[in-house]
């Protein structure tokens, strides 16, 4: 019974076209577990928006050489990069490294002191590795695209992130990092840079310094202190700039588009998120599934194919037979699979409304040109070939 | 380049195996795989995931995995690593189960050491790995013959494994860095740990794997073979091959129709353009198989696309089945 609900649920958010509910939306994030094609998904819907006549930049982490290329980007650089052949579209890939610098010398009292925060060992460390660091950068960039005012519409391909929570997180985690307990601990009476290991300070941050520096080590509390002093009054502007751009994307403007294949994996990770934009009150556009199967005969049963398929196997070793009965228990795969995918869809999906579905089948070949971006465009828009 | 290339019939031998691969390349069955592959060749087993999701205990239909070891399986174990129970384990450890461990853990400061010096959460997930494979029985043989790592995805991997060095630059004494020490040891040992790429014939994955086994090689990472999972089986011979590219609609409903199944038009032309789109991905799979070996110089293990209704502990046993029998 309620099988047949989420069925019909999914009917109904399959005849939705994405392209059309994405048409007003000023900045969509497409978000899924790593490997599930969101750059080629986040390509694909920029360019539909760029040929509405709107001025639209993609923002991409990580792109495949060739569809990078054919986007017109050679090098992680930070600079929007028209892509030849798609009037009104820009692409761009982030350097997480360098958005972090970008942010700490525009919000920095001065060069000297922004050269005293990036030449910091802990800096270092904190801007290439700490977890949710390229998610906080994204958001930055986010913000520094949206508030410049130059484009209708930025599509942003989120990082392949372990845990696609992260994304959400990231802001938040990062700044209460910076400004929170742990800074009071430093910023505490006495407490200064070569002067960690606990000596003049109170009690509990006596025993928490000496716990924690049991496990760091000393030297690193050293270079941590420094940061931390040297990073007082940036704390505020951090935080407001994660706070707007959370609050633009909670907005009618935004979209998230889950991006996912129809594997039982893939297809947890996006009932996840798609709980976890419901619960943050983020507005949920609707669900692409990639590499769908799709089945090329759907009236003859598996079993009829398989049995099929051996009698050919059987009668004759003409090549043309066997070729038939090859082909036959390939499609008797494809029902199977087919099976297999819609149960898990069904599952992951049991109790949600993705507003819209769309399912790309799987391909021949790999994405890699603007044809095929405008191949998966088609699809969005639910238009198929 | 062929210094310490893994032959095949050593997938087995060393004391762990750390598996990866970008994201959706099926890195957690492959592992599950080769953890099942690995007992039926007589070793005892334990196979560990790192990233807490209970891909494993869903896989294999048991329990959620916790922190200590079950055997689930005759000769095989599995658990789960968490970073904070890894660190009180150590700290315990090192100094005793006294009251500082206990403070350590229960407060703030294992959130602000771990988060502090970023790499430290990887150094206690290896860590305990480390602990695994040493870990001895009264009788002083190991406890494990084999350990098996459902370690994070290749764009990762190599900040995972850098962990450790960094950790030992980054700090100067403590147990951290003890630990961190003997950590990289283990790493560089190619008799106790292998990598284990896992990647798909697809342009994406392949490309991570050229890239990976260079920065693996460049820390060095002793490579075993390369697990290729996915790869669609050939649908015959050469002639029938042939006969398939020629097929054409009318030929394959008459055929069909000898054999009991009636097509209509529009189904025998679907079905013609699924042979030629098949026979497409075979031959951008062969390409990429070329590249492969081009540029990553390894042997490599093949195993099939899995075209069955459900995805579970049958099916990784099949998998197995074709990793013991490589390796022998």
């Amino acid at each position: 019974m309620t099988r047949r609900r989420d069925a019909e649920a999914l009917a109904e958010a399959e005849a939705n076209s994405l392209e059309e509910t994405l048409a007003d939306r000023h900045v969509v994030v497409c978000t899924g577990s790593g490997g599930v094609g969101k750059t080629t998904t986040a390509a694909a819907i920029a360019m539909a928006a760029a040929n509405r006549g709107r001025r639209t930049i993609v923002l991409t982490i990580d792109p495949a050489r060739r569809l990078a290329q054919s986007l017109g980007l050679s090098s992680l650089d930070n600079t929007p990069r028209p892509v030849e052949g798609v009037e009104g579209l820009d692409a761009m890939m982030l350097d997480m490294k360098r958005t972090f610098d970008e942010v700490i010398e525009r919000h920095a009292d001065d060069p000297r002191h922004a050269r005293k925060i990036t030449s910091n060992r802990f800096y270092q460390q904190l801007s290439s590795t700490l977890a949710g660091t390229q998610e906080y950068m994204a958001m930055e960039k986010l913000y520094d695209l949206h508030t410049t005012g130059t484009y209708d519409c930025i599509v942003i391909d989120t990082p392949p992130t372990r845990n696609a929570l992260d994304f959400l997180d990231a802001p938040k985690r990062l700044t209460d990092f910076l400004e929170g307990r742990f800074l009071k601990m430093f910023l505490a009476p006495g407490m200064a840079a070569g002067r960690v290991a606990g000596r003049a300070v109170g009690y509990g941050t006596g025993l928490f310094m000496r716990a924690a520096s049991r496990i760091t080590g000393v030297g690193v509390l050293g270079d941590l202190a420094e940061f931390f002093q040297s990073f007082e009054g940036m704390y505020a502007g951090f935080k407001a700039r994660a706070q707007a751009v959370y609050k633009q994307l909670q907005s009618a403007e935004s979209a998230f588009v889950v991006v996912t294949t129809a594997e039982d994996h893939a297809l947890r990770e996006a009932r996840y998120f798609l709980q976890r934009l419901a619960q943050d009150g983020m507005p949920t556009a609707g669900l692409v599934v990639n590499r769908v199967t799709e089945p090329a005969v759907e009236s003859v049963g598996r079993h009829q194919l398989h049995e099929a398929a051996a009698k050919l196997e059987g009668d004759s070793r003409e090549p043309e037979q066997q070729a038939v009965a090859a082909l036959l228990r390939l499609a008797a795969g494809d029902l199977a699979v087919s099976e297999r995918e819609q149960r898990s869809l069904l599952a992951a999906m049991h109790g949600l409304d993705p507003r819209v579905l769309v399912r790309i089948p799987q391909r021949a070949d790999d994405i890699h040109d603007l044809d095929g971006l405008r191949w998966v465009g088609a699809r969005l828009a639910g238009v198929g070939d | 380049m062929e210094r310490g290339v893994v032959e095949l019939g050593e997938l087995f031998d060393p004391r762990a195996l750390l598996v990866t691969g970008k994201g959706g390349v099926g890195k957690s069955t492959v592992a599950a795989a080769l953890a099942v592959a690995a007992v039926a060749t007589g070793r005892r087993t334990c196979l560990v995931e790192v990233e807490g999701r209970q891909t494993m205990s869903r896989i294999f239909g048991t329990t959620p995995w916790g922190f200590s070891e079950q055997e689930f399986r005759p000769g095989l174990f599995g658990m789960s690593i968490d970073p904070e129970a890894s660190l009180q384990e150590y700290l315990d450890l090192f100094y005793g189960a006294g009251r500082l461990s206990k403070y350590v853990v229960g407060s703030a400061a294992v959130e602000f050491a771990t988060t502090a010096a970023p790499g430290i959460k990887d150094v206690l997930l290896i860590g305990k790995v480390k602990e695994l494979e040493r870990r001895r029985q009264p009788d002083g043989r190991f406890s494990y013959d084999l350990v098996v790592v459902d370690a994070p995805p290749t764009g990762r991997i190599v900040n995972f494994l850098q962990a450790p060095e960094a950790t030992t630059e980054l700090v100067g004494m403590g147990p951290i860095r003890q630990q961190a020490q003997s950590v990289v040891d283990m790493l560089l040992d190619p008799e106790r740990i292998h990598l284990q790429l896992v990647t798909l014939l697809e342009e994406m994955p392949v490309e991570e794997t050229v890239r990976g086994a260079a920065a693996l090689r460049e820390l060095g990472m002793t490579l075993g073979p390369v697990l290729v999972n996915r790869v669609r089986p050939p649908l015959g011979d050469a002639d029938v091959a042939k006969a398939l590219a020629e097929l054409e609609a009318d030929a394959l409903r008459t055929h069909a129709a000898t054999a009991g199944v009636s097509l209509d038009e529009a189904s025998a032309e679907a079905l013609i353009g699924r042979a030629s789109r098949h026979l497409q991905r075979l031959d951008l799979e062969q390409r990429l198989r070329e590249r492969l070996a081009a540029k990553v110089h390894l042997p490599t293990v093949e195993l099939p696309f899995v075209a069955s209704r459900t995805f579970g502990e049958s099916e990784i046993t099949e998998l197995a089945e074709l990793l013991e029998g490589a390796a022998r």
